[in-house]
C-alpha cells in the first residue's frame, strides 16, 4: 500500500457506536463554532444515493465529522394500503417495497399467508420459488454491483453487470409474462405452470453466470483504485453488527456465519448443496467480495434447483384447497361448486384465519421478513415489513467514523439500501 | 421452550409455531434485558405497532354474524367458525426477537398499551431499535420515553396525525372516470 | 385531417395513437395516420428553416437528469444498458446536475415529502425542458391512492410525455422518448408553454 494514503484505525477494540443516539455522529456544538465545519446535503436527488435518501454531512475538511441521515422520500404507504386490499390483491404490493429484489417480498408475504392458512404447498411450487429467489438474488447482487461500481467510478462494471440482468429478466418474462414485479407467487403455489424452454435456457445461464462472476472480479479486483478505495473502508465489527440488527452480506462480511437459508431453512434450502461466504475484515471490500461469492452460490443452487424441477414434469404447480386457489379455468364451464368458488374469491376473497406471524427470509438484503395481523377477515388488518435496508442505514453512523467524503460514497453503496424497501 | 423468569412476564402463548411472551409494559426495560443476556436474544429483528381499534366490528371470521348479532344478510362464510377474541387495550408493541447462535430461536414480546401511553424505550438493550421506534412514534403515535431522538421519521416534520392508525383516513382522491363529466 | 375537441395538443391537430406497420414490402400500408398528422402539424405549426434546424439539434442530443425514484429507475438504468441503448438517440450523457439537464425523466412514485424538492429540481433546469411522467405512479399516483403518495406528477410540473406501465418496459421508455423527439422536431411547444403552468 502507498504511504500516501494514512493508516486507517484498526478494526476496532470496544463499540463504535456512537452515543448518546446510536444513528447520529454529532459535532460537538463547541466544536462547530471554532473549527471550520461546513454542513453539506447530499440528496435526495444526488448521482450516487441510491434511490432518494438525504444524508446531512458535516464536514471538517474532508473528514466526515458528523452525518445524520434524513429518509422517508419514498414514503409510499404500503401498510395501509394493503389494509384495504383482499389478501390475493394486496401479493402485488410487496413486490414494489424492495423494487431491486422484488420477488424477496413477495416470497415472505405469501408464506406468512400460508402459515396462517395452514395450506400445503406442492414440492414444484416450493422447488421454482427458490429457483426464482436464486435468480432474484442474483439480479439484486448484479444492479447493486453494477450501481456501486458506478458510484467509484469504475464505469464499465455497470454496463457488464446489466447485461446478465437483462438474461435474466428475459428468465423471469417467459416464465411470469414480465420483467419486473413479477407477481408469480399465490397463496398456495405458483400462479401458472412453468412454460416449456424454460429449462435450456436456465441452464445455459447457469453456465453463463460463473463465468460473468470472473469476468467482474478481474475488472475489479486488480485494480488499484478499487482496492484502496475499498479496503479497509466503512470497518464494522461483528458485536456492533449484531447490535445494530445487521443481517445479510453486511453481517456476513464482518464475520458473523449468519444465513437464514442454513440456519432456519425454509423452502428447500436444507435439500440444497451450497455455502456461506463468510469475510472477516468488515470493510466494503469484504461486503464487495460476499456478494460476489453469493452470485457464484446461487447460480449452483438454481442448477440444482433446476434439476429437480426437470424431474417433476406434470405436477401440481398450486394447492388444491378451492377455497383459497382459483379452480383451474376449464372447470367453470362443468362444475357448479368451482363456479361458485371461482366467484367468492375473485370478489370478496379467501378468509385467513385469525393469528398473527412473523416470517423472515434471507433476501438479497439481509433479513427481509413481514409481520401479518389477521382478523379472520378476507382484508389483512396489519401487515408490517421487516425492512433490512432501513436497519442497514442505522449503521452508516458507527460505519463512518473516521472517513473521508471519498469513503462515505464507498460505504452507503456497499450497505446496500433500497430506499422503496426503507421507506415503504 | 420455558420463559418463566422473564421479568413482569403476564402470559406466554404458542400459536402458528411462534412463542409469543406478553410483558407488563411497565417493566419492558427488564425484560428485554434479561431476554438479551440471560436467555441470549441478541438481535432485535422489528419492533411493530399493530392498533386494534375496531377489531371484530366488521363482521368477520366466517361466522355469519358481528359482535351485535347474526346479519342474515351479510355474505356467507367459509367455514371458520368464530369471531376474533377481543383485544385487552388497543395498541400492542411487538418485539420480534432472535437469537443468533447455533441453536436459533425466535420469539415475540408484546406489550399491550391503550392510547397515549408511553412505552419506555429499548435503544439501551439493542441500539437498533432506534429507527423502528421513531417509525412507531411516526406512524401509529406511541410515545417512548428515553429515546434520545424521538422525531419523524418518514414523514414531513410537520405533518399532523398518525397515518397507521385505524381513525386516520387512507386518503387519497376519489377516481374520475371520463363519463362521469 | 379534423381537429376535435379535447386537450391543447389537439387543438394543434394531434389526435391520435401512431400504429406500427410495416412501410414496405408487400404488406405495406403507407404512412399512419400519426406520421400524417405530425406532417400536417409541421405545415400548420410552420417553422422556419432555422427553427427546425434548433428543434433537430435539441432532440437529437436531449440530456435526461438522473432522477430515479423507484421501480421505474431501475428500469430506467436499463435503457443506458447495451441491449436498449439509449446512446442511439444522443441521450447517454445522464447529468447529475439540473442546470445542464434538457429531460427530467420522473421515475417512480412521488410522496409528498419529494414533491418539494421534486419542483426545485424542475425549476433549476434551463428553458427550454421537458418532463416525461415514466410509470403510472408519476403519471396518476398508479396503484397508490393514499394519504403519501402525489396523485399524478403533472400536479406539480406541466408534463409532455406520460408512458404507461408498472414499470414500463425499456422499450415503451424508449418509446415515450422518441414521440418526444418527434413532438419537438414538429415544432410542438413544451409543456410549460401549453399548460400555463408557471415555469
Amino acid at each position: 500500500m502507498s504511504s500516501v494514503i494514512p493508516a486507517r484505525a484498526a478494526i476496532y477494540e470496544g463499540t463504535r457506536i456512537p452515543s448518546p443516539i446510536p444513528t447520529v455522529l454529532a459535532v460537538d456544538p463547541a466544536q462547530h463554532d471554532l473549527e471550520d465545519i461546513l454542513t453539506i446535503n447530499f440528496g435526495p436527488n444526488h448521482p450516487s444515493m441510491h434511490g432518494v435518501l438525504r444524508l446531512i454531512v458535516d464536514l471538517d475538511g474532508e473528514r466526515i465529522a458528523g452525518l445524520e441521515a434524513v429518509i422517508g422520500y419514498l414514503h409510499t404507504g404500503f401498510e395501509k394500503t394493503m389494509e384495504q386490499k383482499t389478501w390475493w390483491k394486496g401479493i402485488t404490493y410487496p413486490t414494489r417495497v424492495d423494487y431491486v429484489a422484488f420477488q424477496a417480498n413477495e416470497l415472505v408475504f405469501v408464506l406468512a399467508i400460508e402459515q396462517l392458512l395452514g395450506i400445503e404447498v406442492p414440492r414444484k411450487a416450493t422447488w421454482m420459488r427458490q429457483c426464482l429467489s436464486e435468480l432474484t438474488r442474483i439480479h439484486s447482487h448484479l444492479v447493486w454491483l453494477g450501481t456501486s461500481a458506478l458510484e467509484l467510478g469504475a464505469i464499465s462494471v455497470f454496463w457488464y453487470a446489466f447485461r446478465e440482468r437483462d438474461v435474466i429478466l428475459d428468465l423471469f418474462e417467459m416464465v411470469t409474462g414480465v420483467r419486473m414485479h413479477t407477481r408469480y407467487f399465490q397463496a398456495g403455489g405458483l400462479a401458472e405452470d412453468i412454460p416449456p424452454g424454460f429449462y435450456p435456457k436456465a441452464r445455459a445461464f447457469c453456465e453463463r453466470m460463473p463465468k460473468a462472476v470472473d469476468e467482474y472480479e478481474q475488472l475489479l479486483d486488480s485494480q488499484q483504485i478499487w482496492l484502496q478505495r475499498t479496503k479497509r473502508v466503512g470497518l464494522l465489527s461483528a458485536a456492533d453488527a449484531l447490535a445494530l440488527g445487521q443481517s445479510g452480506p453486511v453481517l456476513r462480511a464482518s464475520g458473523v456465519n449468519w444465513d437464514l437459508r442454513k440456519s432456519m431453512p425454509y423452502l428447500a434450502y436444507d435439500e440444497v448443496e451450497f455455502n456461506v461466504p463468510v469475510y472477516y475484515n468488515g470493510d466494503v471490500y469484504d461486503r464487495y467480495k460476499v456478494h460476489m461469492d453469493e452470485m457464484r452460490e446461487s447460480t449452483r443452487i438454481v442448477a440444482q434447483c433446476l434439476e429437480r424441477l426437470e424431474g417433476m414434469e406434470g405436477e401440481p404447480w398450486i394447492a388444491d384447497d378451492r377455497k383459497v386457489v382459483l379452480p383451474p379455468r376449464e372447470e367453470l364451464h362443468t362444475s357448479m361448486e368451482s363456479l361458485i368458488h371461482h366467484f367468492k374469491i375473485v370478489t370478496e376473497g379467501y378468509r385467513v384465519p385469525e393469528g398473527e406471524v412473523y416470517v423472515a427470509i434471507e433476501s438479497p438484503r439481509g433479513e427481509s421478513a413481514v409481520y401479518v395481523c389477521s382478523d379472520g377477515g378476507p382484508k389483512p388488518w396489519r401487515v408490517k415489513f421487516r425492512a433490512p435496508s432501513l436497519v442497514a442505514l442505522e449503521a452508516t453512523a458507527t460505519c463512518m467514523t473516521d472517513a473521508y467524503i471519498a469513503d462515505f460514497i464507498a460505504v452507503v453503496g456497499s450497505l446496500d439500501s433500497v430506499m422503496g424497501d426503507t421507506d415503504r | 421452550m420455558d420463559y418463566e423468569g422473564v421479568p413482569g412476564l403476564v402470559e406466554t402463548r404458542e400459536a402458528f409455531g411462534e412463542t409469543t411472551l406478553v410483558v407488563d409494559p411497565a417493566r419492558i426495560v427488564e425484560a428485554c434485558t434479561h431476554l438479551r443476556d440471560a436467555e441470549g436474544f441478541n438481535f432485535c429483528s422489528d419492533v411493530s405497532a399493530v392498533d386494534y381499534l375496531g377489531w371484530g366490528e366488521r363482521g368477520v371470521a366466517g361466522y355469519i354474524g358481528t359482535r351485535g348479532g347474526r346479519d342474515l344478510h351479510a355474505p356467507g362464510s367459509q367455514g371458520h367458525a368464530r369471531v376474533p377474541e377481543p383485544k385487552p387495550k388497543r395498541f400492542a408493541v411487538n418485539y420480534h426477537l432472535l437469537a443468533v447462535a447455533d441453536e436459533p430461536r425466535r420469539v415475540r414480546v408484546q406489550a399491550w398499551l391503550d392510547d397515549g401511553d408511553e412505552l419506555a424505550s429499548v435503544v439501551s438493550v439493542w441500539p437498533t431499535a432506534d429507527w423502528h421506534e421513531r417509525e412507531i412514534w411516526d406512524l401509529m403515535g406511541i410515545g417512548f420515553t428515553g429515546h434520545p431522538n424521538l422525531r419523524r421519521l418518514l414523514l414531513d416534520d410537520d405533518w399532523e396525525g398518525h397515518p397507521l392508525r385505524k381513525d386516520y383516513p387512507v386518503g387519497g382522491e376519489p377516481v374520475r372516470f371520463s363519463e362521469a363529466e | 385531417m379534423a381537429v376535435e375537441s379535447g386537450g391543447p395538443l389537439a387543438a394543434l391537430g394531434l389526435q391520435s395513437e401512431r400504429l406500427l406497420w410495416p412501410t414496405r414490402g408487400p404488406h405495406a400500408k403507407g404512412p399512419g395516420v400519426f406520421e400524417q398528422e405530425v406532417a400536417a402539424l409541421e405545415q400548420a405549426v410552420g417553422l422556419t428553416t432555422l427553427g427546425k434546424a434548433i428543434a433537430w439539434a435539441q432532440s437529437k442530443s436531449m440530456w435526461p437528469d438522473t432522477f430515479g425514484l423507484a421501480c421505474c429507475a431501475i428500469e430506467m438504468m436499463s435503457i443506458v444498458t447495451s441491449r436498449y441503448d439509449i446512446a442511439r438517440f444522443g441521450m447517454e450523457a445522464w447529468r447529475a446536475s439540473p442546470r445542464q439537464a434538457d429531460l427530467l425523466i420522473v421515475s417512480g412514485r412521488v410522496a409528498h415529502k419529494m414533491a418539494e424538492p421534486l419542483r426545485q429540481i424542475y425549476d433549476q433546469m434551463l428553458e427550454p425542458k421537458w418532463v416525461i411522467a415514466m410509470g403510472a405512479c408519476a403519471s396518476s399516483g398508479g396503484m397508490f391512492n393514499n394519504y403519501t403518495i402525489l396523485q399524478g406528477v403533472d400536479k406539480i410540473v406541466p408534463v409532455d410525455i406520460h408512458v404507461p406501465g408498472c414499470p414500463p418496459r425499456p422499450e415503451a421508455l424508449m418509446e415515450g422518448i422518441i414521440r418526444l423527439h418527434e413532438k419537438v422536431q414538429a415544432g410542438v411547444p413544451p409543456a410549460y408553454e401549453i399548460r400555463g403552468v408557471a415555469s
